[in-house]
């Protein structure tokens, strides 16, 4: 047995998505019982165990959500203690691909907070009709999150039976750095064109959530990730760190840095989530959701104030750029 | 339906099964019910008249047929609207009493406030007001479980009024009371339709067939309305 | 949170229906206790290793023939110290020295004391110790451990060895060495090297191996490639190799302690679900009067899910804390000779309080989720309880 399967951290997170697993399970075969014999109209003894029912597959889903965005953390935390057991890793990042597992469930886990919350958000807005008029959709997408978290399950067993202790693996210095002076960023940008990109399409979120044009707003949005995933590893993180050669997105979640990386990836992740969730319920439902989009502005906000901060902050000590 | 109708049941059944028995507690009932009206539902026990006050309430679902109040299908909600609508509208006393004896009369009473998210100086107003109303602040501190008969019924009366529903619906509310707190609780009633509080009361107690302000009193026998007594509106 | 109903209406019922909860926070605060001591324990003692650790030096350079380690010629040395980048290159001597009975052995350590450490603590050591009086007479440095052996065997002030060539050589105990150093130096016995050379019977110019430091972290690779390639026969040990050997020790042992637990936390679950599908169904009644004053299925869920969270939280402040106390303060009786034990001295170590997120956060999380979880079906099944159950 690999000693990566005996670490505390390892076991106890292990455990915790079995058990979240086996409570899905549950919740799925109500959700299939009740695609298939849900019928709003009766008012037969069946139609009322399936509405009581619907209620266990809403609990299940909300403590399945809650504990999935604290374990989250722990994965991210547990990997980033890993690296002391795995050669060559400094941070996370190392570990995370010490095989090819690794960035495939890191994404799944992205990609699962997110249904799960418009689930949430879908769940809210039915149960306030007077006669469940997005049932189908809810289920239909809970069957897909539900498979997709098996998939996630499997992945989590692979990636952690399958890391090797004697392998070295490749520090975030050379998974991210330049090397040879080869360009990371996508076509070809270079840093200035990034951080123009950057700011602009912050300014082009803000102005299409206040200005209320739904389609614009998600499409801003998605390029916005996808830049300021880029410019906080290549731009951001440098200032960070302190070092213009250290790129890494894992490294400042670590003490050195104060865990600021749970902040700074926090406040876009879950401020993206929100925003896509409301264009989703806007474009998709013609559902009004101001709220969420408020949030999420207001969290994409502390994300860009956040970064820009810590380049201010370096430039008035220092009297320089990195 | 005439315009002024509160509550409103067409056709309405109700049967339970038990294994391939299917007993049928409610028989094609269909009754119309005014606003600020008080109607005494008078039958033995047995006769369905609880289950046809709690079909009123929403605490039950008909079988088939149609429960309308003010207007609005109230047989299949969803829970969050059905429950919605027993706190809003409807007051309920019970036989017996159904008081939370671990906790105060004033803990009692804002039970059915708290999920309205007020804040907690409109309850406790709500709350001071409603004991008032029953005659019963003088007891608000004490514990339910140590009141007498009487001062439960009127803990219970203040807890169905503390929301302001426009109809109160009472499930034998005398059957547990000796006959000067029957009297007592019949004067409050009495108010509470001065007050333009539409009132169903389920019961056998001879007290009420005596009721001056009573405007019908409606006999069931084994699951069916027969007649009524029409008293005319005061 | 004051000033709203719900939470004055879940306070209230919380304290006056105590004692329902009162056998589920028991339990909660046995298996919390349990595990967060043993989790306590093994991340103390893991603490001091690292701390000890570090105070090693960072190579040591071994001779491997046949598969056994055997002795280094002093030549090596002075090879070692034409590379640049390392300093501080010292000759060890060392071995087990068996004890009359066989049963019990020392560590013997010979060290130059003309040479500058490379062991940082070694070093602290001699910085205390008045060299010129030790090195007058055949003295020896000791380990609480081996003190506590010698003195209860009647030797006080010092021990004979028996050296293999059958003579007799009488070492006089000049200082035992600090309690901190415990975990690793308990057994330990320091003495010159040349002293250590003669009771192991080894050559002037032989030595156990040679140990260096390579002051700048990112030469460590290159030194050590160039090292490994001076002999066919020759072995490089860095402090991380055995950091890290440490480190899967201790994972391993609370690795074993958690999956016991496991087993612990599936019974814990059973039970749960059977003690909270009983409370709740006591409470139908009083649940279905709650519905019929116009709760929600959502309203009653939330009333549960605080009222559950509220125990969890409660039973794991009280059941962490308990631990601290029986870990740090009480310094752990029992549960401490499950880690320690095995040693072959009997060791006194002082537990050195450690609190990290990553305990505290796995403690909730172990304890937490299949709790939660156990709950979750019985709440469900006590909040859509049919309001109509008042009316019975």
């Amino acid at each position: 047995m690999s000693e990566i399967l005996l670490s505390n951290q390892v076991i106890v997170y292990l455990l915790s998505e079995s058990i979240l697993f086996g409570l899905l399970l549950i919740a799925f075969i109500i959700t299939l019982e009740i695609l298939i014999k849900w019928d709003f109209g009766s008012y037969s003894e069946q139609q009322f165990r399936l509405e009581r029912r619907a209620y266990l597959v809403m609990t299940i889903l909300l403590f399945v959500f809650v504990v999935k965005f604290l374990l989250l953390i722990y994965f991210v935390f547990a990997i980033d203690s890993l690296s002391l057991l795995v050669p060559g890793a400094m941070c996370a990042a190392g570990v995370i691909s010490a095989n090819d597992y690794g960035m495939l469930l890191l994404l799944l886990k992205l990609l699962i907070l997110f249904f799960l919350l418009l689930w949430m958000a879908i769940n809210r807005y039915d149960l306030q009709a007077k006669n469940y008029p997005l049932f189908r959709i809810k289920s239909w997408l809970f069957v897909s999150i539900f498979l997709v978290i098996a998939i996630e399950t499997g992945v989590d067993f692979a990636y952690f039976g399958h890391i090797d202790t004697l392998e070295p693996v490749n520090c975030c210095s050379t998974l991210y750095g330049q090397l040879e002076g080869a360009n990371p960023l996508p076509f070809g940008l270079n840093t200035m064109i990034l951080l123009i990109l950057f700011y602009l399409l912050y300014v082009a979120v803000m102005a299409s959530a206040l200005s209320s044009q739904r389609v614009s707003f998600m499409v801003a949005l998605l390029l916005f990730v996808f830049i300021a995933y880029y410019s906080v590893v290549y731009f951001f993180g440098t200032y960070i760190y302190e070092l213009p050669t250290h790129n890494c997105p894992f490294c400042m979640l670590q003490k050195e840095y104060y865990y600021v990386g749970y902040l700074v990836w926090g406040a876009l992740f879950v401020g993206t989530y929100l925003g896509l969730i409301s264009s989703v319920m806007e474009i998709g439902l013609k559902v009004e959701r101001n709220r969420e989009r408020m949030v999420a502005l207001a969290l994409l906000s502390i994300f860009v104030l956040l970064c820009t901060g810590f380049v201010a902050i370096y430039y008035l000590r220092n009297g320089v750029f990195l | 339906m005439t315009e002024n109708a509160i509550i409103t049941i067409e056709n309405l059944n109700k049967h339970f099964k038990s294994g391939d028995l299917l007993s049928k507690v409610l028989k094609d009932i269909n009754l119309e019910i005014e606003r600020g009206e008080c109607i005494v539902l008078k039958g033995v026990s047995g006769s369905g008249k609880t289950t046809l006050l709690s079909i009123m309430g929403g605490l039950d679902r008909p079988s088939s047929g149609k429960v309308l109040v003010e207007g609005e299908s109230i047989s299949k909600l969803p829970d969050l609207h059905i429950s919605h609508f027993r706190a809003q509208k409807i007051g309920m006393i019970f036989q017996h009493f159904n008081l939370f004896d671990h906790l105060t009369a004033t803990e009692n009473v804002m039970i059915p406030l708290i999920p309205a998210r007020l804040s907690m100086d409109e309850v406790d107003q709500k709350v001071h007001s409603s004991l008032k109303l029953a005659n019963i602040s003088h007891k608000a501190e004490s514990t339910a479980g140590r009141l007498s008969g009487g001062e439960k019924q009127r803990v219970a009366i203040a807890r169905a009024l503390v929301s302001d529903p426009a109809i109160i619906l009472c499930d034998e509310p005398t059957a547990n009371l000796d006959r000067d707190n029957s009297l007592k609780f019949i004067e409050i009633l009495g108010q509470l339709h001065e007050m333009g509080k539409t009132i169903v009361v389920a019961t056998h107690d001879p007290l009420f067939d005596t009721l001056s302000f009573a405007n019908r009193v409606v006999p069931m026998e084994d699951g069916s309305l027969v007649g009524s007594i029409s008293k005319g509106l005061q | 949170m004051r000033n709203s109903p719900f939470f004055h209406f879940l306070t209230l019922e919380f304290f006056k229906e105590r004692k329902k909860h009162m056998g589920v926070i028991a339990i909660s605060l046995v298996i919390l206790f349990l595990l967060s001591s043993v989790l306590f324990i093994s991340s103390s003692i893991r603490y001091s290793l690292e701390q000890t650790l570090d105070q090693e030096p960072d190579f040591v350079v071994q001779r491997i023939q046949g598969g056994e380690r055997v002795s280094v010629p002093t030549e090596w040395m002075d090879r070692l110290l034409e590379i640049h980048g390392i300093s501080s290159v010292t000759a060890r001597v060392y071995g087990r020295y068996f004890f009359k009975s066989k049963e019990k052995s020392f560590l013997i350590v010979g060290v130059d004391f003309m040479d500058e450490q490379s062991h940082k603590a070694l070093r602290t050591i001699m910085d205390e110790v008045d060299l010129r009086e030790f090195l007058k007479g055949d003295n020896m440095l000791v380990g609480g451990g081996v003190s506590h052996y010698l003195k209860s065997h009647f030797y006080p002030k010092g021990y004979t060895f028996l050296t293999p060539k059958g003579a007799f050589k009488k070492v006089h105990l000049f200082k035992v060495l600090p309690r901190e150093s415990n975990l690793i130096a308990n057994d330990m016995i320091i003495v010159p090297i040349e002293l250590a050379q003669e009771i192991f019977g080894m050559n002037e110019e032989e030595v156990s191996d040679i140990t260096f430091n390579v002051p700048n972290d990112d030469e460590w690779a290159n030194v050590e490639d160039k090292i490994s390639s001076f002999h066919y026969d020759l072995r490089v040990i860095t402090k991380n190799d055995i950091k890290k050997a440490y480190e899967n020790l201790y994972n391993y042992k609370g690795g074993i302690f958690l999956i016991l637990f496991l087993i612990t936390i599936v019974t814990f679950v059973l039970i749960l679900y059977q003690r909270y599908s009983m409370v709740y169904s006591s409470e139908r009644r009083h649940i279905g009067l709650l519905r019929a004053l116009g709760w929600s299925i959502n309203d009653v869920l939330k009333l549960k899910f605080f009222e559950t969270m509220m125990v969890v939280i409660v039973a794991y402040i009280l059941g962490v804390g308990l631990a601290y106390l029986y870990v740090f303060v009480l310094g752990a009786p029992l549960l401490r000779e499950i880690f320690l034990g095995g040693a072959n001295l009997h060791n006194v170590i002082t537990l050195v309080p450690v609190l990290n997120f990553g305990i505290l956060s796995s403690i909730f999380l172990i304890y937490a989720v299949p709790f939660v979880s156990a709950v979750l079906i019985p709440v469900w099944k006590i909040a859509v309880t049919d309001p109509k159950e008042a009316m019975l």
